[in-house]
């Protein structure tokens, strides 16, 4: 196939471009711009895809299975089984994780409370964060000073804080907390760490949307509950998972409710949610974007096949001599054809992939003036030079065809 | 042996009914192996249009037509094509070489489309260039060419594929008439080498050359004549 008719065809189509330069440019342009505005799209929304999954990167990770408190529509009395349900509470969170201990690589436990918060530089009413097993590390967060509670601080509701940056800020504006004494509410507890400034902007023009993250005052869920939250039960009202494999995640998923129900009398007053099951969601419907952006690279390649046609009817006039002394030495229809296809294909691929330098080209400009950085996912490369290359195929058939029939004889008296 | 050419009450009408223009209209031609033959008549005579139809260019109205044994005058479109390829070599007035491909590569192209191998093409076209006297012009474009050298790669190119017979039309009409003797004088050397060839003109002193003039009138063979 590579060594005959073939390879003979491609060299010709590559000598016929290059002598027809402004020409071959002219016929390509359709292809170039049609492969640059859909990869320029794509880009677009894989960039935005890649941020977005940065966020929840950010965020503590997909691979988690939140639980959080919901509430149950009531109607008349609650029943007795009502009345008798706990809720959301420490002891769920530790059988969970016993239903398969494999699958569970982490859990986090959030008990929230307000109270009024005192150091010798500020006096404010604040949210104070209870929080319990891995919490930092499911929620994103990283100690920058100081240290994490350790277990048995939980286990004994210590007297502990760790703070965010803001929250350093304001209650010990010199810096310098850890080891410092704040008193929460009627409790004296002492800072024994302080994490790292959370910062995390969507577009770079865009506000810190990690700002509140900062505001954090976390202390033992044990502490929260004995001292704040009067709450024999250990009530939570946050639980989450760290589950790294997929398949165990919907398992654990479908156990874990069952486990929820049975102990909550039955009552379905807990939502589940799957962040990285819920984001791949999100993002399939984000590819509505994909599709317009898609449609406008169509209706681009469409107006250049077209141009592209006429350019090719026209030229085929010049060339109907040629045609016709490759007929009458011997040339069949077919092979004639395949000679006007295999131009017209080589045009579209060279011209296909100037259209993806352009391409990146506009990516890097528009990604660039609305502050996410550029990412192009291989699949966006392929999909539009696959696409251009189908409709440099079918545009490039009528001239082929045209000049497939024509008659030996008519071709060669033609002036 | 049956003759290169034989045909039969071959007839070629263009257009219908009322406007039909009879362009030939019966001829009965028969063509022996090695001839040499001159195919002569005034513009409008009908002589381009046989020349087409045996060239397999056309096909006829009516009539039969066997080119080497083979009847051809029902044969598709491939088909003729493949006849063309293998058993025709063509010579034209305005030489009709590729502009874009060298003079070897426009040597090859028959042997392309026959299917011989890239070596085994290249080697031939240099023998072919050589038989025509310019071997040393392989690489070159045909613009770089005198006429008479562009009409010399023509009959190399017409040459690719051995074929039985060699169809020239006015192949001497483009040029001067030294160069124009000197291609003639080629043709003699392939019609001594045994080659079948004829030889379309207006010209007679051209037709001449020929062991044998047919001349076309009104689409009839008016006179045959053999040297």
């Amino acid at each position: 196939m590579f060594d005959g008719a073939f390879r003979e065809r491609v060299l010709n189509s590559w000598v016929e471009m290059r002598e027809n330069l402004t020409r071959s440019v002219l016929q390509s342009l359709g292809v170039i711009l049609g492969v640059a505005s859909v990869l320029g799209g794509m880009s677009i929304s894989d960039s935005m895809r890649k941020r977005s999954m940065e966020l929840y990167v950010r965020m503590g990770g997909l691979d988690k299975l939140n639980v959080r408190q919901s509430a149950v529509v009531r109607e008349g009395a609650p029943t007795a089984l009502q009345m008798a349900n706990l809720g959301l509470r420490t002891a769920d969170a530790a059988e969970g994780e016993g239903m398969d201990t494999s699958a569970v690589s982490g859990i986090s436990l959030r008990k929230d409370a307000r109270a009024r918060v005192r150091s010798p530089y500020a006096d404010q009413e604040r949210e104070i964060r209870g929080i319990g097993g891995d919490f930092l590390a499911l929620d994103g967060y990283e100690v920058d000073q100081g240290r994490d509670f350790s277990a048995h601080d939980i286990d004994t509701a210590a007297p502990i804080a760790i703070l965010g940056t803001e929250a350093v800020a304001v209650f010990f504006p010199n810096g310098d907390a850890v080891g410092r004494t704040l008193r929460i509410g009627d409790t004296q507890v002492q800072v024994v760490g302080v994490l790292k400034e959370r910062v995390f902007r969507f577009r770079s023009s865009n506000g810190n949307m990690f700002r509140w993250r900062n505001r954090i005052i976390a202390l033992p869920t044990t502490l929260v509950a004995r001292r704040f939250e009067g709450d024999q039960y250990h009530r939570v009202d946050r639980m989450a998972f760290r589950i790294r494999n997929l398949d165990a995640m919907a398992k654990f998923t479908k156990g874990l409710s069952s486990l929820l129900k049975a102990n909550h009398r039955q009552q379905v007053d807990f939502r589940l949610d799957d962040v990285g099951a819920r984001v791949r969601k999100q993002q399939s419907q984000g590819n509505v974007y994909d599709v317009i952006f898609m449609l406008s690279g169509f209706l681009s390649l469409i107006g250049g096949g077209i141009v592209n046609v006429n350019i090719q009817m026209a030229t085929l006039k010049e060339r109907i001599r040629e045609v016709g002394v490759k007929m009458a030495i011997g040339a069949p229809g077919r092979e004639v054809f395949k000679e006007f296809m295999t131009e017209a294909l080589l045009l579209t691929a060279v011209g296909s992939l100037a259209g993806l330098v352009i391409g990146v080209g506009f990516s890097k400009i528009i990604t660039a003036s609305i502050g996410v950085p550029l990412h192009i996912d291989p699949k966006s490369f392929v999909s539009a030079y696959a696409l251009a290359a189908v409709f440099g195929f079918v545009f490039a058939l009528f001239p082929a065809w045209k000049a497939s029939r024509l008659s030996p004889m008519e071709a060669l008296r033609y002036e | 042996m049956h003759p290169i050419i034989d045909t039969h009450g071959l007839t070629k009408t263009y257009g219908s009914n009322g406007a039909a223009v009879h362009a030939l209209r019966g001829i009965d031609l028969t063509i022996e192996r090695g001839e040499f033959v001159a195919l002569i008549g005034p513009s409008g005579s009908g002589k381009s249009t046989l020349m087409a139809i045996l060239g397999c260019l056309d096909k006829p109205t009516e009539g039969t037509y066997a080119l080497d044994g083979e009847r051809v005058e029902g044969l598709s479109g491939r088909e003729l094509a493949q006849i063309r390829n293998d058993k025709i070599g063509f010579v034209f007035q305005q030489y009709n070489l590729l502009p874009k491909a060298s003079v070897v590569r426009n040597v090859e192209l028959p042997m392309l489309y026959a299917g011989v191998g890239r070596r085994e093409r290249r080697q031939r076209a240099q023998e072919l260039l050589e038989r025509v006297g310019i071997p040393e012009k392989a690489k070159v474009l045909p613009a770089a060419l005198s006429g008479g050298q562009r009409q010399r790669v023509a009959v190399a190119r017409a040459l690719a594929n051995r074929p039985a017979l060699l169809l020239a039309d006015e192949p001497t009409g483009a040029l001067d008439s030294k160069t124009g003797h000197e291609v003639l004088e080629l043709f003699a050397d392939l019609h001594r080498q045994g080659n079948t060839i004829i030889i379309v003109t207006h010209d007679l002193s051209i037709a001449a050359m020929a062991q044998r003039q047919v001349e076309i009138h009104d689409g009839l063979i008016k006179i045959e004549e053999a040297a």
